[in-house]
């Protein structure tokens, strides 16, 4: 097998593949364009949106729909269509951000235990099964209470808390991958421990990632929105959606619109990751093809 | 709040002006500006059937006076011994004069407990309190409620006026409403401004509202950065809308603070109160002048609840207007104080409040003197303070009192020692068969002439 | 029933379960020695002098080494001691004994509620694998898993409880106060959280029975006559009810976390809203204590879930 005849061919492949998965899956593509939007939206905020975020007019406090203000005004008389906006962004970076730490803290850890095996693999696996048996907000809200409240630690904290999945799931695949041979090969030229571990069993172990990161993305944007509706997430004159529905919570009674739209907003992303991530499972996984 | 149905204090106070009013101490008297003398009410029982008494009186105030696990000790300083010269009269001998004893034991310092129970209970007396007032304790599960039933033998003649209370804690105030709404709760006590509409909207409610002294304030470090320059606290003071923060944080249900003290209460000072009217130009000029032309960047701190984190976004977009700059850095309450009054000395204010004290030199004495925990830079308070507030401590004369106190206010206004956001309304919700409920300025329930209609 | 194979399994479950218990209270008990500052400075509260926070340090034992501190409270927690709440000086034991009956009955209630109308759901969809009907219900179900379970609770009270007055807005009533009155107080919450466990449990049911289904010892049995309906019925759930035990295992986990923000919502004094209070009020060890009966809810559950999947499944015995 030479890898110089193979390359171009796999690259073309996926690219053709992914045409290909977009023009069969519906249901993905649509959520894979809407998040794509939804990052634009989040990047290019401060031009998109109609009002600053933060102007406020005590003339105009609570107000209803209009065609001023497409979904009113919130309790300081800003715009909530532009703060929905600029939301997004922090929604997004919560989201994303937790999903890093988890992949970065999970992936290697896995990795090492899987690969060497014997009684890294049990000290390791111990402390997966200890982690895994927290309630995960549980954990993160008493991380977020202790580390100092604030959307970053908070996301940090529900990324740890999220690892010992990721973790878990490297593992037993490197395990597979462990047993077979060419690993073994590997090893008897004598390739250095990082080098193997880069080179053939993280390709083997990344499609599985891949899913239950983009899955886990939607969790953690649930996460984003339960700490910050306890007070542990982001801080003025930040906005996210979890944020505008602490606040919409305070005036349930007398404008619940405040309490909707985020919550839509939050429930429409989710679904999106959700349903990106089960894409990606059919997709990347042969035997699940078909279906 | 639970505690003033159960423990009498020796002085009470009038409930719309805080002044002094007789308790469980029915008259007293300063023979000389260092010596009180207290006169008690006769056939008084604690709720164990043992007598009150001059020597109960002694018991209880040395135990505030020595208890260390108590911050009621430093409210007691002045005390230097208290004496038993009668068996309805005691003698209190102080350091230094101080006038305002009488209505420190108004409050926590004035509560009499049973000597009995406290020998016998020692610290669990605080789980299962014995006092002389209309409710006898029965029961308390934490975070969740407090039992009390009717004190049948109370001293004030026709009280109480109900067979019992039980306070049920619920720390969001929606829920608190709701509860009253649905019928659960009779009364719900310190609802907020934006639930009046609610309030007012249901026919089996009635609203009880009144002002308080609990009020809304920066908490300034002046040892640090630019708030060391009277100029940029005196920018801030004038670059606030405090008719606007009324109306945005607190639907309206409130008092724009001026000064440490409000409108209605004895020692407010018209003159002190017009000191910083809205005038971002001025708070404009004032920065330049101090030499932030580009405007200031400042460290703020808060708390990280949606009440608090909406009056920091309404301060952050008027700051924003004269070109003070920053940003929040929220917490949790026990968190926050700690770093920004403890050692750590974080941050160059603290968006907070003050609960107010029964007499304003406490107030005062809490938040400028040199030593004090509420002045976060331990910065030595301006010339003249001092002198203003001991006088006000050294006489019983109201009006003399009211001219010491209006020094001090003036000196700390001046030099911008703190910026006072608003007093808060106490906003209750009764239901229809609950009456004459009234609130008060210090904004402590108490139930004392409330009854139910039976139904 | 029992063989030795299995007891012996039985047996070294429990002896995994054990590091892992005794992680857990490291985990827990580390978690507070993050917090930033001094711990004595926040409980010597307003007015303290040096003096008095020395004296608190002395108090609390917080000037000694971190494994020590570590130690004396494993040991105090392992004979039923988990120490006083800092701010109310209730046992943290008593706080638990308190407030966590009231949040097992509605994760308990929620689990149930999840079985209840997940189980219908996920035979539906696997009768007609592809069917519009099918692709229905696994919508609602990816629906239950994305809809935040606070936010839900919050519709839930404006609609149901402030709008038709059919249930009690917020609140609740301790199982010792009657059955009837707790479980009515307890609907709306329970209902808000059981979304996640709808979803789950008809998703797994729907997945195993349609792999039972394709399977070949079905299609033998298909051959030989008998009604679709009646293979399903005898066969499927058999095998599928193992399955569902895992699903109902991890469900418990997942709900017990989301109470959390839902008794905020609700204002339920269960144990999440103990923990976020305690949490905003650095009181921590309510926090140790809180979290600690949580993780041990959770572990003794994997544990009788292992067990009882070690007792039950047939294909154990065949291995």
């Amino acid at each position: 097998m030479s890898a110089t005849t193979l390359l171009p061919l796999q690259q073309d492949s996926i690219v053709v593949r992914f045409g290909r998965w977009l023009r069969r899956d519906i249901r993905g593509a649509l959520s894979l364009a809407f998040l794509l939007l939804l990052i634009v939206v989040a990047l290019l905020a401060p031009w998109i949106a109609p009002y600053s975020p933060t102007e406020q007019d005590y003339a105009n406090m609570l107000a209803e729909p209009s065609a001023r203000h497409w979904l009113g005004t919130d309790d300081l008389g800003r715009d909530v269509f532009s703060r929905l906006i600029h939301g997004t962004a922090s929604s997004l970076y919560a989201a994303f951000l937790a999903v890093g730490v988890a992949v970065l803290v999970g992936v290697p850890v896995g990795l090492v235990a899987g690969f060497m095996g014997g009684w890294v693999d049990l000290a390791i696996s111990r402390c997966i099964d200890t982690l895994l048996s927290f309630p995960a907000i549980v954990l993160a809200v008493a991380v977020t209470g202790a580390m100092g409240i604030g959307l970053t630690t908070a996301m940090l904290a529900v990324g740890l808390v999220f690892s010992p999945q990721l973790a878990r799931l490297v593992r037993a695949r490197t395990l597979v991958v462990r047993q077979e041979l060419y690993v073994d090969a590997a090893r008897c030229f004598g390739a250095s421990l990082p080098r193997l571990l880069l080179k053939h069993v993280l390709p083997n172990a990344i499609q599985p990632v891949l899913v239950q990161a983009t899955l886990l993305l939607a969790v953690a944007l649930l996460a984003e929105a339960s700490l910050s509706f306890l007070g542990l997430g982001v801080q003025p004159p930040d906005v996210s959606w979890g944020m505008m529905i602490a606040r919409g919570y305070m005036y349930m009674e007398i404008a619940p619109a405040q309490m909707y739209v985020p919550g839509l907003a939050i429930l429409l992303t989710a679904i999106a990751f959700n349903t990106l991530g089960e894409s990606l499972r059919v997709a990347l996984d042969p035997t699940l093809r078909g279906r | 709040m639970f505690l003033y149905p159960i423990f009498d204090t020796l002085v009470e106070w009038d409930y719309a002006t805080l002044a002094p009013r007789p308790g469980l101490a029915k008259a007293w008297h300063y023979p000389d500006p260092r010596t009180l003398v207290l006169t008690l009410q006769e056939n008084v029982r604690f709720h164990d059937g043992t007598p009150f008494d001059a020597e109960a009186v002694k018991f209880n105030l040395e135990r505030n006076l020595r208890d260390p696990r108590s911050n009621i000790r430093t409210e007691l300083a002045s005390v230097e011994s208290v004496a038993v010269t009668g068996p309805l009269e005691v003698t209190l001998k102080l350091k230094e004069p101080d006038t305002v004893l009488v209505l420190i034991l108004s409050d926590r310092a004035g509560m009499m407990a049973s000597p009995k129970a406290l020998q016998e209970l020692g610290e669990r007396h605080d789980r299962s309190p014995v006092g002389t007032g209309p409710m006898r304790f029965v029961d308390w599960s934490d975070g969740e409620k407090v039992v009390l039933t009717r004190n049948e033998h109370y001293w004030k003649p026709n009280r109480p006026l109900v067979d019992g209370i039980e306070f049920r804690i619920i720390t969001d105030s929606a829920t608190r409403l709701r509860s009253v709404i649905s019928g659960q709760a009779d009364v719900a006590y310190h609802l907020d401004g934006r639930q009046i509409p609610l309030i007012e909207r249901s026919r089996q409610l009635q609203l009880v509202t009144g002002p308080t002294i609990y009020c809304y304030q920066l908490y300034l470090n002046m040892s640090r950065g630019p708030l060391q320059d009277v100029r940029v606290r005196q920018a801030l003071n004038f670059a606030i809308d405090r008719e606007a923060f009324v109306k945005a944080t607190m639907a309206g249900a409130g008092e724009p603070a001026y000064m440490n003290l409000p409108r209605s209460h004895w020692a407010y000072d018209e003159e002190v109160a017009k000191l910083y009217p809205y005038d971002p130009d001025r708070a404009r000029a004032l920065l330049k002048e101090a030499g932030f032309s580009n405007g200031v960047e400042l460290d703020m701190r808060g708390y990280s609840d949606q009440g608090s984190v909406q009056r920091q976004e309404f301060l952050l977009e008027q700051f924003a207007q004269v070109g003070i700059r920053g940003r929040f850095r929220t917490g949790t309450i026990p968190e926050m104080s700690a770093t920004y009054f403890g050692p750590e000395k974080g941050g160059d204010f603290l968006l907070s409040a003050f609960t107010g004290r029964p007499d304003p030199s406490q107030t005062y004495a809490l938040m400028y003197l040199e030593d004090a925990y509420f002045n976060a830079g331990r910065v030595p308070p301006p010339p003249g303070f001092l002198e203003a507030l001991l006088r006000s401590r050294s006489t019983t004369d109201i009006e003399e009192r009211r001219q010491a106190l209006s020094v001090v206010q003036r000196i700390v206004m001046e030099n911008a020692l703190v910026v006072p956001l608003a007093f808060r309304n106490e906003v209750s919700a009764a239901s229809a068969r609950v009456e004459n409920m009234r609130s008060n300025l210090l904004g402590k329930p108490k139930f004392e002439d409330g009854s139910l209609q039976d139904t | 029933m029992l063989t030795r194979k299995k007891l012996g399994m039985i047996a070294s479950r429990l002896l995994q379960a054990l590091p892992i218990a005794v992680l857990a209270t490291f985990v827990v008990y580390s978690l507070m020695q993050l917090i930033p500052g001094d711990i004595a400075v926040t409980l010597a509260g307003e007015n303290a002098s040096d003096e008095r926070i020395a004296e608190i340090r002395e108090l609390y034992g917080l000037n000694q080494p971190f494994l020590v501190q570590y130690g004396s409270w494993l040991w105090n927690a392992v004979q039923g001691d988990l120490g006083v709440s800092l701010l109310t000086r209730e046992p943290v034991a008593e706080t638990i004994a308190r407030t966590y009956p009231t949040t097992l009955l509605i994760v308990a209630y929620a689990i149930v509620l999840s079985v209840v109308i997940g189980v219908p759901l996920g035979i539906l969809a696997a009768s007609r694998p592809g069917s519009l009907l099918d692709s229905g219900i696994m919508s609602i179900a990816s629906l239950g898993v994305t809809v935040p379970n606070f936010w839900f609770g919050m519709i839930l009270a404006l609609w149901l409880a402030l709008g038709l007055n059919l249930f009690p807005a917020t609140g609740f009533a301790s199982p010792g106060d009657g059955l009837g009155t707790a479980l009515w107080y307890a609907t709306l919450p329970a209902l808000a959280l059981c979304t996640n466990g709808i979803a789950e449990v008809s998703r797994q049911l729907r997945s195993s029975l349609v792999e039972i289904q394709s399977s070949q010892f079905v299609r033998t049995l298909h051959a030989k006559g008998l009604s679709p309906a009646s293979i399903l019925w005898k066969h499927g759930l058999k095998n599928v009810g193992v399955n569902l035990l895992t699903v109902i295992s991890l469900l418990f986990n997942k709900t017990l976390a989301a109470t959390v923000v839902v008794e905020a919502v609700f204002a339920i004094p269960g144990i999440g809203s103990a923990i976020v209070n305690a949490v905003l009020q650095g009181d921590f060890p309510v926090v140790q204590g809180a979290v600690l009966a949580m993780v041990a809810t959770v572990i003794v559950v994997n544990l009788v879930t292992d067990v009882l999947y070690t007792v039950l499944d047939p294909r154990i015995e065949q291995a």
